[in-house]
């Protein structure tokens, strides 16, 4: 098999792609893409690692399984949340909301 | 041949990945986040988790692949592709998000020089028995967590008039 | 019995936290509570007097502050003097708060009225109680507010409230004076009480006597001395029971009460005495001669006060000790007497001008007939009050052999004799020179009149040779017992001096004679104009006084506008600029704040790295 700093490497690509992905959407539902992205990246390191340890233990992949169902969880609620603000205002791009400057 | 496998997964992942950041069209953006997230379920597979690989698909292709698609059509007309879907800091983040990667990369270089792994992959009875067993109560506890988002996402979601 | 003294301000005060607080609900009850109050303190003075009469004396409820090695204590002053005021001043504070009830009926600001008046009365109470300066000089301050307070209670009229404001600050230039001989006391003998007056006297001769005149220059200004006496004729822009409560029982008598208190000071010098009698008398004779040729009823019986209070400030100063005190307690009554009868007279006439009035005798039969008893009494017509205190002061400075401060207590007391007995043939007698319709005034308003009428006659027999100086042995007066000699000439010589000021009035004012001849009379014109005019002293003041320290306010209030103003508003606008130029930090959009985190995750890696983990 192949070593494990390439898994983790490829997980750290992902990680990027998804942080770049958070900072430039300017859709909401892009951001939120981006955001699972990132818990990929999460995902694929605790799998790596769990794999790639000495014990029985299912740690890792326990880990990875609460995850996914954490970050469904988060992204219905995020979605709803999107709706809701689409119906408020019309948009669901960002910058349009910046209630929270001075 | 193994390695090979591996590769093709990897450059698939980053790929879709990348298009998944930088596609004009959000519903497109969807798709190859679907893509992506089948081939991590590939590489569940690839490191002997078949069980998260399958709930994998079955989760994130399932069902939130699925919610996303209905977002983007519940928000459809902005959408549209004459409409900017990126920032005006987007020089300043992909520069950003390289100097991090590179960072990561030079710290991995420094600490982890890959251990093969020798022994047996975790067999899904295992899974399944600590599952209910050592990690029940975080277990239940995703369970409340899944109601109250079911909960708070109707409370929400509900149109108020 | 004693120790309930310190009870005593406590009531008025109770009386005056519940007409503030609930004054708005008690609406007409705030009357009855505040005499009340002041009726309970009386009956606990009472008890007082018979506590110290079997045996009592000062005693202290603990310690307050120490200064350095000096303890303070709450104490609580208890001899013949502050007795003799404690009951002064609860008693007739207590008819004037019934007189009080009828003449401010339907103010809209009853309730207000009693809570100040309450707060007057123990303040007042409060100074005559303490044993020490600190504690004097906070009711004094307390005395001092209450009388801006009430000045000025119609303070929608401007001459009230500038009333008001005069009175507070030319009292405040005695207050100073008697705050720096209070340090200048305490600077050099280490203690404020006074009850050590009488030892730290021997061995700092000139400093006390400076401290002595500070503390006069204090009781100057309380006791509207010249020349610090202008804002008492002013003061009668108040309600007149203020005016007759202010000087009668609270206000002016404080500081006599202080001059008397502290008497052991003056004893160590001969010229803080002097300086206290000579300007008793310049006081004395100043204010009679105003108070002949003034028109106003209440502005009258102001000027009448001021020379009353020079009268016995003069009587401190020639060593008249009781006489001084004596005449303090016999002039409460009367005085109180006669502003509660100018109060029924303006309450039933509308004016204040004595010319617009006239036979009011027979329509205001009790007013009228307590006025004049009120008048005699002031005048030293035998056997009224005045006499046997007017004799005292008049004995003791013969005796102690001040010839000219004897003239000017006689000169005095025959134009007091005079004017008052003009006012009186001006207001009572005479045909009505105006079309008024004057109605006696309700019995709330007519009953202390002859409560105070009965003691403004009588009380002046507690001093008289008749009943042995019991009132001077009581306050302890021992060094007058030469002036306190029967004098039969004296008494005499004070007699004829009163009957030759009223009869000269009568001549003048009932018979319309002309006493001078034509010629005389137009030279006598110049006189007659600066006495109207008050001897200018008002406008001397204004003058090198008023205007110079108004335009140093108008440069300041330039130099506060352009310089510090603009120096705070400066600072303000820099840091108005600065966050202008910070502000567009803060965006709002969360992906910036994100990449700024990121940025931060970025520098810590590096840092962190290079630190720690010396990748």
């Amino acid at each position: 098999m192949i070593p494990l700093s390439y898994i983790v490497a490829l997980s750290a690509f992902l990680f990027c792609v998804g942080v770049f992905g958070v900072l430039t959407r300017r859709n909401a539902i892009g951001i939120l893409m981006s955001v699972e992205l990132i818990l990929n990246a999460a995902n694929i390191n605790l799998v790596a690692f769990n794999r790639y340890s000495n014990g029985t233990d299912a740690l890792g992949q326990v880990f990875s399984l609460f995850v996914i169902a954490i970050a469904a969880a988060g992204s219905v609620v995020g979605l709803v949340l999107i709706i809701a603000i689409y119906r408020n205002g019309k948009s669901i791009f960002v910058d349009k909301y910046d209630l929270m400057k001075w | 041949m193994a390695e090979l496998v591996f590769f093709v997964i990897a450059a698939a992942i980053c790929f879709f990945a990348v298009l998944v950041v930088t596609s004009h069209d959000i519903f497109h953006s969807s798709v190859w986040l679907a893509m992506t997230l089948l081939s991590v379920a590939g590489l569940y597979f690839y490191l002997d988790a078949p069980f998260l690989g399958v709930i994998q698909v079955l989760v994130y292709v399932g069902g939130i692949i699925t919610l996303f698609v209905f977002a983007i059509k519940l928000t459809a007309h902005i959408g549209d592709k004459s409409i900017v879907q990126t920032n005006r800091q987007t020089i300043f983040a992909g520069l950003c998000c390289l100097i991090l990667f590179a960072l990561l990369m030079n710290m991995l270089q420094h600490s982890c020089h890959g251990p093969f792994p020798h022994s047996e992959p975790i067999s899904l009875k295992q899974l399944g028995q600590s599952l209910v067993s050592v990690y029940v109560l975080p277990f239940e506890f995703i369970s409340l967590l899944l109601l109250a988002a079911m909960v708070g996402a109707i409370a929400i979601g509900r149109d108020k008039k | 019995m004693v120790n309930v003294a310190h009870l005593i301000p406590l009531f008025p005060f109770l009386a005056f936290l519940i007409n503030i607080a609930f004054g708005g609900k008690l609406k007409n009850a705030c009357g009855p509570v505040s005499v009340a109050a002041s009726a309970i303190s009386f009956v606990l003075a009472l008890f007082v007097y018979q506590g110290f009469r079997s045996g009592g004396g000062s005693y202290s409820l603990g310690t307050w502050l120490s200064l350095g090695d000096t303890p303070l204590n709450f104490g609580v002053m208890v001899d013949g003097l502050s007795i003799m005021m404690l009951l002064v001043v609860t008693f007739i504070g207590t008819l004037i708060q019934i007189y009080s009830i009828g003449y401010m009926q339907g103010d809209p600001r009853f309730s207000r009225y009693f809570a100040y008046i309450s707060l007057f009365m123990a303040s007042m109470l409060g100074l005559v109680i303490a044993d020490n300066f600190v504690m004097l000089y906070i009711f004094w301050e307390g005395v001092g507010l209450c009388s801006y307070l009430l000045i000025s209670f119609w303070f929608e009229k401007p001459a009230a409230a500038r009333a008001g404001l005069k009175a507070f600050v030319t009292t405040r230039i005695g207050d100073t004076g008697l705050f720096l001989g209070i340090l200048l006391l305490f600077f050099t003998t280490k203690t404020l009480s006074f009850h050590d007056l009488q030892q730290i006297s021997e061995g700092h001769g000139t400093v006390l006597a400076i401290v002595a005149v500070l503390v006069f220059i204090g009781a100057a200004g309380k006791s509207a001395q010249f020349p610090l006496h202008v804002w008492l004729p002013d003061a009668m822009e108040g309600p007149t029971p203020v005016s007759a409560l202010i000087h009668a029982a609270t206000m002016v008598a404080a500081g006599v009460y202080l001059v008397a208190r502290t008497y052991p000071l003056f004893l160590v010098d001969p010229f803080a005495l002097q300086t206290v009698a000579v300007i008793g008398g310049i006081s004395a004779l100043l204010a009679a001669s105003i108070a002949t040729v003034n028109n106003d009823i209440k502005r009258v019986l102001a000027y009448s006060t001021v020379s009353q209070l020079g009268l016995m400030m003069l009587g401190l100063g020639v060593g008249g000790y009781a006489a001084g005190t004596f005449h303090l307690m016999t002039h409460a009554f009367f005085k109180a007497l006669l502003f509660l009868c100018a109060g029924s007279v303006i309450h039933a006439v509308h004016t204040q001008d004595i010319w617009k009035m006239g036979g009011l005798f027979s329509k205001m039969r009790v007013t009228a007939t307590t006025f004049l008893i009120g008048t005699l009494a002031i005048a030293g017509v035998p056997p009224l009050a005045g006499f046997w205190s007017k004799d005292e002061i008049l004995s003791a400075a013969y005796q102690n052999g001040h010839t000219v401060l004897f003239g000017v207590a006689v000169l005095t007391s025959f134009l007091t004799a005079f004017y008052m007995s003009r006012l009186i043939f001006v207001v009572l007698f005479g045909k009505p020179r105006s079309n008024l319709h004057p109605h006696e005034s309700p019995a709330t308003m007519t009953v202390p009149l002859m409560i105070l009428a009965v003691f403004a006659a009588l009380v002046g027999f507690v001093g008289s040779p008749l009943a042995h100086h019991a009132f001077q042995g009581f306050v302890g007066g021992g060094e007058s017992s030469a002036a306190s000699q029967a004098n039969g000439g004296m008494m005499i010589l004070s007699t004829v001096i009163s009957l030759a000021g009223i009869g000269l009035a009568y001549l003048i004012y009932i018979l319309n004679v002309n006493v001078l001849p034509a010629g005389m009379l137009s030279r006598l014109n110049g006189l007659h104009q600066l006495l109207l005019n008050k001897y200018y002293i008002d406008e001397i003041y204004d003058a090198f006084l008023v205007q110079p320290f108004l335009g140093l306010c108008r440069i300041s209030y330039k130099i506060d506008l352009g310089v510090v103003d603009d120096l705070v508003n400066g600072v303000a606008r820099f840091v108005a600029a600065l966050s202008e130029f910070l502000r567009p930090m803060q965006t709002g959009l969360v992906q910036n704040y994100l990449l700024v985190q990121i940025v931060g995750l970025i520098i810590l890696i590096l840092t962190l790295g290079k630190l720690c983990f010396r990748y």
